[in-house]
């Protein structure tokens, strides 16, 4: 176990002067302000005190010191600390040490970088296009504030995304952008020899929504859950608790108890049905579509409840800054425990029908293999790292909301294949069922919001991390001025995940493909969000509120 | 009269296959606790694509491939004697007319889908040509195990002669081999690898839509009736009424139940992958050959 | 172990029976607390603009044709239906109603305009002094907040419609005559 003044002196010790300042306003959280000709040794030395890649995190600092900031996270996950490693470099030279080559994972935060701030990193192994349109300017860094929200560049002809060369003797199988397998619009070209997959490369962002840029330039605080909670239609809530926990953090403000029990039973409801939801969906990749709709049966149930708790099926509207929306009666209490009784008991049913099933086990065992060491030098998260052994659970690791009072398992397999999710995820449910029953039993009363009572102080940098059915949802925020986020960065948990991808097709049929991609239970549109281009209208903005208000009145739109 | 039942063969085929296709879906629906579509969507099914216009991938060969493979099948349903009456034109033809026509219906599956140039058209006829070729022995074995035992090619005779002599081991084991490929002849779960949806979209038939899908709808239907109506005629002992329309309805009764059964294995089945289903039918045809060779000693 | 997975499976799927409605033909109520379409009661509304200043998806918009005339229009295409609206109404003027299916092919279906008429304040300073913590005074807090009400509510993005064309009808907005 290290502490987090170990981490400071090793670092202090080892960098000395390329270490400029720490920064510790909560208590795991460590802030270092490093050299940015070291980012790239001081990466390897965090990973080899068993750090673990989160995300990086670039902001526009160009009105204050004419730089761009970058921050690389890392979670240490045996001892409770995340470390933030912050640097910047001047804008009219923004080039950093690339640390994809260490931590392949980096590879596609880096991108997104490039996409949209300018920022060039040298030694990075793919530097192409990730987020931005084909089509879009180069020279134009929508992430920039001096970029408005709502810039429309006009649209170009005959440009196209250059997919990677297809290996020698292979046939390329386009899969997307649009394929039942995917759900939604993203794009991998499968090179295959045969049936059998010999590599394969990917386009995406295909949905960029620009929520980030939206939030930070034109939304408040308190609005922005209820967009956090649309990045994901399955996983709404984990968002918006991630979020409202980052401004908490920031503001340096606790909620009452009983809200942050009323938190974690929501985001265990949502365990719940999304584990369900995609058991039903690998039924169906595999072509065994009765596992589907029994599957969807089951969870039907707390659908219905979530509705009659929050008002709607999904997108709950039920967590904002400051705690939630609605309480949980006694009478909805009985009910939830009913519901729980009836989904368990149905769920052994199942488990026990397809556990033994050599039916199943011929399409997910061995398939979508990947070693425990590669899925570490990956950086995968949730299930889809548990089950190929790797012990991280953030609800165990970083305990927030009322999981440090929760008693539960988490469940690790190494079989290291699609198999081993779907065990994974069904002993999940049980353990999420548990912790509800728990929740419910040992919840103090209290009140369910809590007002600030003082402004947010801007430029407070704050991380959270929670962990959602997929896998480990990471918020970054930088407090800003006008009631809103300065910058917001989301890293859902497909945006790891995808970028493991490749490593699990490799080899395997392309028959496997749709179970294999569904193995990690992809959210595009979670991984697209970032910064601000609507892509398929080609409509992006900004305006400030006074140019808006004149505008307005002026009945005319920038670039219409 | 012999002609008369070639009319009765093409008119109950035409008629009742849509129906037990409509079947299969009510009860794959029941199974998976759906209300599911009517029993008789299929027919709207068919009629909503033949009122819809025509989109050509351009060649020939795809257009008339689907009436190549539709005029295959009710050519193999001609020579079937339904009711155990063998018809005015069950003479001219034999067993192997009725291999050749069937594997001719293939054939122009593939050929429509390989002419459509699509890349899920080329993976699925790919999967299609490895599934005809591995399954189609276990049909041709059947054929034979009958004409050894009456030493004779003509269809009628080899068809009525297989349960002849009793339920030996040799008709035991021809009997499994052909239920168990009978989810591969009519291309459902676990063997509907060629269509396989997720991941090649219906794979022979992506560019096909309206009148030309329709044809080929019909085509899949009427040779999944055909394969169910060929184990009833073949494997189940005939009950002889001496009224031909009755001995008509049993056979179909029987066939319903084929069909109820191929409908059960098909919910409850995920798809194989090809390399798997190969080593599955290679086990098929293992025990299909080995039937004919107990055949051969009477067995 | 196959084929007793396969009984399993079967005795699984036998026992709920069917499950799905015959949707349009068997509608299945919704819950009560359901967020449905948003309705106003002009009676209770007293016109704060709490409601547009705190839409998520800027579908409310207030505006002031003269001194005594203020205009509410919201426009249900882009309501996301998450019911701040009805949080921060300090008159419960706002009510979700159990209304969902609002497919339709004419916009004016789900848009509700409202008029109200302002009485100018005489200056009593009750509603001010009344408590610290009424609805008003909460509106301007933290949880509450907003910055502009001005320049927020009307902010048009990201469809067509609402922006240009509601704003110019609100500005050419007439009192039906009598």
């Amino acid at each position: 176990m290290l502490t987090i003044e170990e981490v400071k002196t090793r670092l202090k010790n080892k960098y000395q002067s390329a270490v400029k300042k720490f920064e510790q306003p909560y208590g795991t959280r460590l802030y270092a302000d490093i050299d940015k000709s070291k980012v790239r040794e001081i990466s390897n030395e965090i990973i080899g005190m068993g750090g673990r890649y989160l995300v990086s995190v670039g902001y526009d600092n160009i009105a204050r010191d004419k730089t761009l900031g970058l921050i690389h996270a890392f979670s240490l996950d045996r001892d409770d600390i995340f470390v933030c490693l912050r640097t910047a470099a001047p804008v009219d030279n923004p080039t950093f040490d690339s640390i994809t080559p260490d931590i392949p994972n980096a590879g596609w935060s880096e991108r997104e970088y490039m996409d949209l701030l300018g920022m060039k990193f040298s030694g990075h192994p793919k530097p192409k296009r990730l987020i931005l349109a084909d089509d879009w300017p180069e020279g134009v860094y929508p992430l920039r504030k001096e970029v408005p929200w709502n810039l429309m560049p006009p649209p170009a002809e005959n440009v196209a995304y250059q997919l990677d060369e297809a290996p020698e003797g292979c046939t390329t199988i386009p899969v997307g952008p649009f394929h039942p397998t995917l759900h939604e619009p993203a794009h991998f070209a499968v090179y295959v020899d045969g049936e059998t997959i010999k590599g394969c490369d990917y386009r995406g962002f295909m949905v960029h929504r620009g929520l980030e840029k939206l939030c930070q330039t034109q939304l408040t605080y308190n609005e922005i859950p209820f967009v956090a909670e649309r990045i994901c239609g399955i996983c709404g809530s984990v968002h918006a608790t991630s979020y409202s926990q980052a401004v908490e953090m920031a503001a340096g403000f606790r909620i009452s108890r009983r809200a942050e029990f009323i938190r974690t039973i929501m985001l265990e409801i949502e365990r719940v049905h999304s584990h369900l939801l995609w058991l039903g969906v690998a039924g169906h990749l595999i072509g065994f579509d009765t596992i589907f709709m029994q599957a969807w049966r089951v969870r039907e149930a707390i659908m219905w409840f979530g509705e009659k708790l929050t008002g709607n099926r999904k997108t709950y509207g039920m967590i904002v800054v400051g705690g939630v929306r609605r309480d949980i009666s006694p009478e909805l209490k009985d009910e939830l425990l009913g519901i729980l009784k009836t989904i368990e008991k149905e769920l052994v049913t199942i488990h026990k029908a397809i556990v033994g099933d050599s039916s199943i086990h011929r399409r997910t065992k061995g398939v979508g293999r990947i070693t425990t060491d590669e899925t570490r030098l990956w950086s995968l998260v949730g299930p889809v790292a548990r089950a190929r052994g790797v012990d991280i659970d953030t609800r165990r690791d970083h305990p927030y909301a009322a999981y440090d009072e929760m008693r539960f398992d988490v469940p690790v397999v190494d079989s290291c294949d699609v198999w081993g999710t779907v065990v994974v995820r069904i002993l999940e449910t049980f353990e999420a069922i548990k912790i509800i029953r728990q929740a419910l039993d040992t919840m103090p009363a209290g009140p369910t919001m809590t007002e600030f009572a003082e402004d947010i102080k801007p430029y407070q940098h704050a991380i959270t991390a929670v962990e959602a059915p997929r896998g480990e949802v990471v918020h970054y925020l930088i407090s800003g001025e006008e009631n809103r986020p300065e910058r917001w960065r989301v890293r859902a948990p497909t945006y790891p995940n995808l970028q493991g991808v490749p490593a699990m097709l490799l080899g395997d049929q392309f028959a496997d493909l749709p179970i294999i991609i569904g193995s990690i239970d992809p959210c595009f549109s979670c991984t697209d969000r970032v910064v601000k281009v609507d892509i398929r209208s080609g409509r992006i903005s900004n305006l400030t509120g006074g140019e808006l208000e004149t505008i307005s009145r002026a009945k005319k739109l920038a670039g219409r | 009269m012999d002609i008369l039942y070639i009319a009765v063969n093409i008119l109950v085929f035409l008629l009742l296959a849509p129906l037990f296709e409509g079947v299969i879906r009510k009860i794959t629906a029941r199974v998976q606790s759906r209300q599911g579509p009517p029993v008789i969507q299929p027919y709207y099914d068919l009629l909503k694509l033949l009122g819809k216009q025509n989109l050509s991938a351009g060649t020939v060969v795809f257009k008339f491939a689907p009436m190549l493979a539709l005029a295959s099948i009710l050519g193999v349903i001609v020579f079937l004697p339904l009711g155990y009456q063998a018809n005015y034109l069950t003479k001219y033809a034999d067993v192997i007319t009725i291999i050749y026509l069937l594997t001719l219906g293939g054939v122009s599956v593939l050929l429509g889908a390989l002419s459509s140039r699509n890349t899920y058209a080329a993976i699925g006829s790919s999967r299609e040509m490895i599934t005809m070729i591995m399954v189609e022995p276990v049909l041709a074995m059947t054929f034979i195990l009958g004409a050894v035992k009456v030493k004779s090619m003509g269809i009628a005779a080899s068809i009525s002669s297989v349960t002849a002599g009793g339920y030996g081991a040799s008709v035991i084991v021809m009997m499994a081999a052909y239920l168990m490929a009978l989810q591969a002849f009519v291309g459902r779960q676990p063997f509907d690898i060629a269509e396989a949806e997720v991941e090649i979209l219906e794979g022979p038939f992506i560019e096909y839509s309206g009148p030309n899908y329709a044809l080929f709808k019909y085509y899949l239907i009427l040779k999944q009736m055909f394969y169910a109506a060929l184990f009833v005629i073949v494997f189940i002992p005939p009950f002889k009424t001496g009224w031909y329309g009755a001995d008509v309805l049993i056979q179909m009764a029987f066939v319903l139940v084929v069909f109820i059964g191929i409908a059960l294995m098909g919910a409850t089945h995920p798809r194989l992958r090809i390399d798997q289903a190969q080593k599955f039918y290679a086990v098929l045809i293992a025990a299909s050959l080995a039937a004919v060779g107990l055949s051969v000693y009477g067995i | 172990m196959w084929l007793t997975s396969k009984i399993k499976q079967v005795l699984l799927v036998l026992r709920p029976g069917v499950v799905t409605l015959k949707y349009p033909f068997e509608p299945h109520p919704v819950a009560k607390n359901f967020r449905g379409h948003p309705s106003w009661d002009h009676h209770k509304c007293v016109g704060c603009g709490g409601c547009a200043a705190h839409c998520p998806a800027r579908t409310i918009m207030i505006r002031d044709v003269c001194q005594d005339l203020r205009v509410m229009l919201y426009d249900g295409s882009r309501c996301t239906y998450c019911g701040r609206c009805a949080d921060v109404c300090p008159e419960d003027a706002i009510t979700m109603t159990e209304q969902f299916e609002l497919a339709t092919n004419d916009r004016n279906d789900i848009t509700v305009s409202m008029e109200l008429f302002m009485l100018t304040c005489q200056r009593c300073g009750r509603c001010y002094n009344m408590e610290t913590t009424n609805m008003i005074d909460k509106m301007g807090l933290r949880g509450f907040r907003y910055d502009n009400l001005e320049a927020r509510a009307v902010i048009p993005t990201a469809t067509e419609h609402f922006d240009e064309k509601m704003l110019e009808e609100s500005d050419r907005y007439q009192r039906p005559q009598k």
